[in-house]
């Protein structure tokens, strides 16, 4: 593509970077807005808030109870993603680079895993994760997010590792680099898009699974956030503490958009003619 | 997978094996039930309630070292508290000793053999000074399951500055309406229509109200009779009167409850937690808003409001059965359900506490729930009411396309087959 | 070689890896087919042995957690057993399947989740590819636009789903007050509509995330040498990029039409199944959480599993040798 870099260009480039962050963050925005909002005016039909509170972020922070929340969420969702990443990796570097028997088999059957509804594999999980003595802990949550992930983990990295030209490690060999460069400087940054990717997908997977982390935990041991929402209380039993949970959203939609913000710069145009040359 | 040349390779995975299996379950440390020095530790499972952990203090304070309850909380939606509960049981997880149960699943709990009989002095101590309805709720097969620990009863909450007097009947309570409606003023009739249990409670007020009944006394039958197919056409005239909420057909407690805060009702028929939220959220507009008994299908035949509310039960897989029998009555006994009341507005079912003068001021309208909870309707008492409430739910929704005799055929079908678990629920 | 499940040995793996798919290519000119098999060499053993190790721990974890699960389910499916009523339970074989298969609400639920999938993820591809082209190319803000763009994904969906239903509820919500005088979620189609809008809106950035980075395995100079030779943009797109894409979209395909075809949280939250909104999700979860019937509720899982892995077949076919795992997906 032609890279003109001309003010007409950024102009109509900026143009369609407003459409987008339009329509991605108004409904966002209008969850924020909710959680600034007093009860009086929560439902006002409003856009903006009339009156402007805080009371709904002081409400989650005043126990610990979300912060533990926050805790586990943010310890399980890591390990899980790290651990299905590297394993997908490893399974989707064989799928696309080597030739063995089974491999068929387990492109099939991992997809099979992913499509099976996850509500009726919940209680036998539960049957299981109770005489391991798993349930209600973080290996109980980590072990089926890995699972459940890597399905996603594996399809994406062989599609990705599938499109990288591996002969260009050979050329760069050629060129004089040794083995461990060659891989470094060659391969690793074209592989880097679909490994970080895989990393904010699966990451994010994990962060917002209410089915195992409700029916897998029971205490704030290992609660995640998505169940904590479904723990807070309004004023009575039919009250809904929408202020709240909104104000909680918002707070937890946070560490995905570091998350992203520091993964997102990785996936950049992986082969440039300057990638070659090391 | 396949493996050709596996005997070489088979240690090796299952060292593999091993190490991971070692990694995953190594961070986690003894998980035991934790009983310090021999005090048992009641576990009691709950939904949320704001204040009452000081209830179980207070209960842990009067048990002087014999047990103490630890507070699990449930999750807010019923669906996610009794799943919770349902799966623990079916696995007999002695994890569970005491557990709050709508009054609408005791039947079911009590049928699977998931909670014990309270008998002997538990039971005459629980029966003494309750009121029948909420009682009726915690019996299967004439034996008690569960002690009530809360009730609840929607009531008519109307505008008094545009409704002079309250409506007897719900064709009253529609006229009074369109004739607002023709003056220009609020006018709306608020209540709960979406696909949901709050269908079904409206339902069964109706369907009660005429006298009809949904099942055979014994609960084993669908019945479908006369009356409830008055109800039927009295709830498909409401949704097509025009002084609903153009809502209604999704309508639910809290947005009914902020629908009416903002002024476009005349009337709201709805639980009582509405009077509290609206003097903090709108005072100037709960000056201006009374109550009364909901409205009946006659207007000289009183209503019968169906009850909500919570029942406390003791699992049958619970490891200090007497103890958590102990703990149940002390969280539900006379004193701690005033406190709830007066803290959490919860509806209490022991009758002498409505008579308590510290109640006036937290529960101005706590004659007329006396009132109707002397004549309550209960929903289904069987063990297969959830799937009766998914069927009926379905079946009414949107009440506006309800054919009452058609209707009514199709209900009796559909329920004969849910008795007997039978069929696809919707 | 030391293999254990730390990202440590994985490092350790990956170098191995590099040094033997060198050692290989060394061996084998490039431009010969893989597929003709000569006699097992010693280098093909290694390879296998490789490609099993590589792929055990993955295998493993997967087939641990999930084997049982899922068989449970299917024998389950063949059984009357309603957990309420345990004397009842007994084998009935396909029973259940015809009881389904016959049922109205079945069908009902079926169309309308046929709908939701179709509609969303074709939206979904075509936005979703315009998504990622925009995060992908743009000359201005590319971080910010790629983070906004993908914070949908990252929201929890049911609290995204409530603030949906505040939205177009009248009275109470901006958007219902923008547009009509009714109340949009208490018709069927107003209600599909405003479901597939929450799903659409939700799950683009799924797609463009995926499609992004396939794009970035497209080759720059390709793109320049296209354009020197007078291309335009629609054929550059056409016949550069998509091919190379390829297997990146139909992964974004498959896994979001498995997802979709699984709807739920939308559904449950902005209609509760009202005006005949149910999926087939909304269904079995009903009859499986709800009504405790076991038997029923895991041959709708079944029956949901199979119309899924009908479309999955269908697609992996459409897509041939993009597809993971199938020989011939090497880049000349």
């Amino acid at each position: 593509m032609a890279v003109e870099t001309t003010t007409r260009a950024k102009l109509r480039w900026g143009l369609l970077d407003v459409v987008v962050v339009v329509f991605a963050l108004i409904p966002v925005l209008w969850i924020a807005s909710l959680s600034f909002k007093t009860p009086a005016t929560l439902t006002d039909g409003r856009f903006w808030p009339r009156e402007w509170t805080l009371d709904n972020y002081r409400t989650i922070f005043a126990t610990d109870q979300f912060v533990r929340a926050l805790v586990n969420s943010i310890g399980i969702a890591l390990i899980a993603t790290v651990i299905a990443v590297v394993l997908g990796a490893m399974a989707a570097y064989a799928i696309s680079r080597l030739d063995f028997p089974g491999k068929r088999l387990l492109v099939g059957v991992s997809l099979l895993i992913a499509m099976f509804p996850q509500v009726s594999l919940v209680s036998p999980l539960f049957d299981i994760e109770r005489q391991l003595g798993l349930f209600d802990t973080w290996p109980g949550l980590i072990l089926p997010y890995i699972t459940f992930a890597l399905p996603l983990a594996i399809y994406t990295l062989s599609a990705f590792f599938k499109q990288i030209p591996w002969d260009l490690e050979k050329a760069a060999k050629m060129d004089g680099a040794t083995q461990g460069q060659a891989f470094r400087r060659v391969i690793a940054p074209l592989a880097a898009p679909g490994l970080f990717t895989t990393a904010i997908l699966v990451f994010i997977f994990c962060w917002n699974d209410f089915l195992f982390a409700i029916s897998l935990t029971s205490t704030e041991r290992s609660r995640t956030v998505p169940v904590a929402l479904s723990f807070f209380t309004g004023e009575s039993q039919f009250e809904d503490p929408t202020g709240a949970i909104c104000a909680a959203a918002v707070v937890i939609t946070i560490p995905i958009i570091l998350f992203v913000l520091f993964f997102q710069r990785r996936i950049v145009s992986g082969l440039t003619s300057g990638a070659v040359k090391g | 997978m396949s493996d050709p040349d596996g005997t070489r390779r088979r240690p090796r995975v299952r060292a593999l094996a091993a190490a991971a299996a070692l990694t995953l379950v190594a961070p986690m440390a003894a998980c035991g039930s934790g009983d310090d020095g021999g005090v048992p530790t009641i576990n009691l499972y709950y939904p949320p309630e704001q204040n009452l952990q000081k209830v179980v203090d207070n209960c842990n304070a009067a048990a002087q070292g014999r047990y103490r309850i630890a507070y699990r909380v449930l999750p807010r939606q019923a669906d996610d508290q009794r799943v919770q509960m349902v799966r623990r049981l079916a696995a007999q997880d002695p994890g569970m000793d005491v557990l709050g149960l709508d009054v609408t699943w005791t039947q079911e709990f009590a049928s699977a053999d998931w909670i014990l009989e309270w008998t002997g002095q538990d039971k005459a101590e629980v029966e003494q000074g309750t009121l029948a309805g909420p009682l009726e709720t915690a019996r299967y097969q004439d034996k008690l399951f569960a002690a009530p620990k809360n009730t609840n009863v929607q009531l008519l909450w109307y505008r008094k500055d545009l409704v002079p007097e309250p409506p007897k009947s719900w064709d009253q309570m529609i006229s009074a309406a369109q004739r607002l409606k023709q003056q220009g003023k609020p006018y709306q009739v608020l209540t709960m229509g979406a696909q949901y249990e709050g269908l079904v409670v409206l339902y069964n007020t109706l369907a009660e109200s005429a006298g009809g009944h949904i099942l055979s006394d014994d609960g084993k039958r669908a019945v479908m009779d006369e009356g409830t197919v008055r109800a039927l056409e009295q709830l498909q005239r409401f949704a097509t009167s025009g002084v609903t909420s153009p809502s209604f057909s999704n309508a639910t407690e809290d947005p009914v409850r902020l629908e009416f805060q903002s002024g476009n009702g005349a009337f709201q028929v709805n639980w009582p937690f509405v009077y509290p939220a609206m003097q903090e959220a709108n005072p100037e507009l709960a000056k201006q808003v009374t109550w009364a008994r909901v409205p009946g299908i006659d207007e000289n035949t009183p209503s019968k409001v169906t009850i909500g509310g919570v029942n406390m039960a003791v699992s049958a897989y619970s490891e200090h059965p007497a103890e958590s029998f102990e703990a149940a009555k002390c969280i539900r006994n006379a004193e701690n359900q005033k406190f709830s009341a007066i803290n959490d507005g919860v509806p209490p079912t022991i009758e002498r506490i409505y008579a308590d003068p510290e109640m006036t001021e937290a529960y101005p309208m706590k004659e007329t729930i006396l009132e109707e909870l002397k004549e309550p309707a209960t929903r289904p008492l069987t063990p297969a009411y959830q799937s009766i409430s998914t069927v009926m739910s379905a079946m009414l929704s949107p009440p506006s396309a309800i054919d009452p005799q058609r209707t009514a055929d199709e209900l009796r079908g559909a329920i004969a087959d849910a008795l007997e678990s039978k069929g696809v629920l919707p | 070689m030391s293999v254990n499940a730390t990202p440590g040995g994985a490092d350790v793996a990956a170098d191995e890896t590099a040094t033997r798919s060198g050692a290989r290519h060394a061996a084998v000119p490039a431009q010969r087919n893989r597929r003709r098999k000569p006699p097992l060499s010693e280098n093909k053993k290694a390879e296998r042995r490789l490609g099993w190790l590589l792929c055990a721990p993955a295998a493993l974890v997967m087939v641990l957690v999930t084997a049982y699960p899922i068989l449970y389910s299917v024998w389950l499916s063949l059984q009357r057993f309603d957990l309420r009523f345990p004397d009842q339970r007994e084998f009935i074989g396909l029973e259940n399947y015809v009881t389904v298969l016959t049922n109205e609400f079945w069908w009902t639920a079926f169309g309308v989740t046929a709908l939701i999938t179709v509609v969303t993820v074709a939206i979904e591809l075509v936005l979703g590819m315009g998504l990622a082209l925009i995060m992908h190319r743009t000359l201005v803000g590319r971080g910010i636009v790629r983070t906004a763009a993908l914070i949908p994904y990252g929201i929890v969906t049911v609290v995204a789903a409530f603030s949906w239903r505040y939205a177009w509820t009248p009275g109470t919500g901006y958007l219902a007050n923008l547009f009509s005088e009714g109340a949009p979620l208490t018709e069927r189609a107003s209600s599909l509509a405003i479901i597939m809008l929450a799903e659409i809106w939700k799950t683009t950035p799924f797609m463009a995330l995926l499609l992004m980075a396939g794009l970035a395995l497209v080759p720059e100079d390709l793109l320049k040498a296209a354009s020197t030779d007078g291309a335009t943009a629609w054929q550059r797109f056409t016949k550069v990029m998509l091919p190379v894409m390829k297997p990146a979209i139909l992964v974004a395909l498959l896994f979001r039409t498995l997802d979709a075809f699984r709807v739920f949280d939308n559904i449950f939250v902005l209609t509760a199944g009202g005006n005949e909104t149910s999926s087939v999700s909304m269904l079995a979860y009903n009859n499986l959480i709800r009504g405790l019937n076991l038997g029923i509720g895991s041959t709708m899982s079944v029956l949901i599993f199979l119309t899924v892995a009908i479309i999955a077949f269908v697609f992996v076919k459409l897509f041939g040798t993009a597809a993971p795992g199938s020989d011939d997906g090497e880049r000349r």
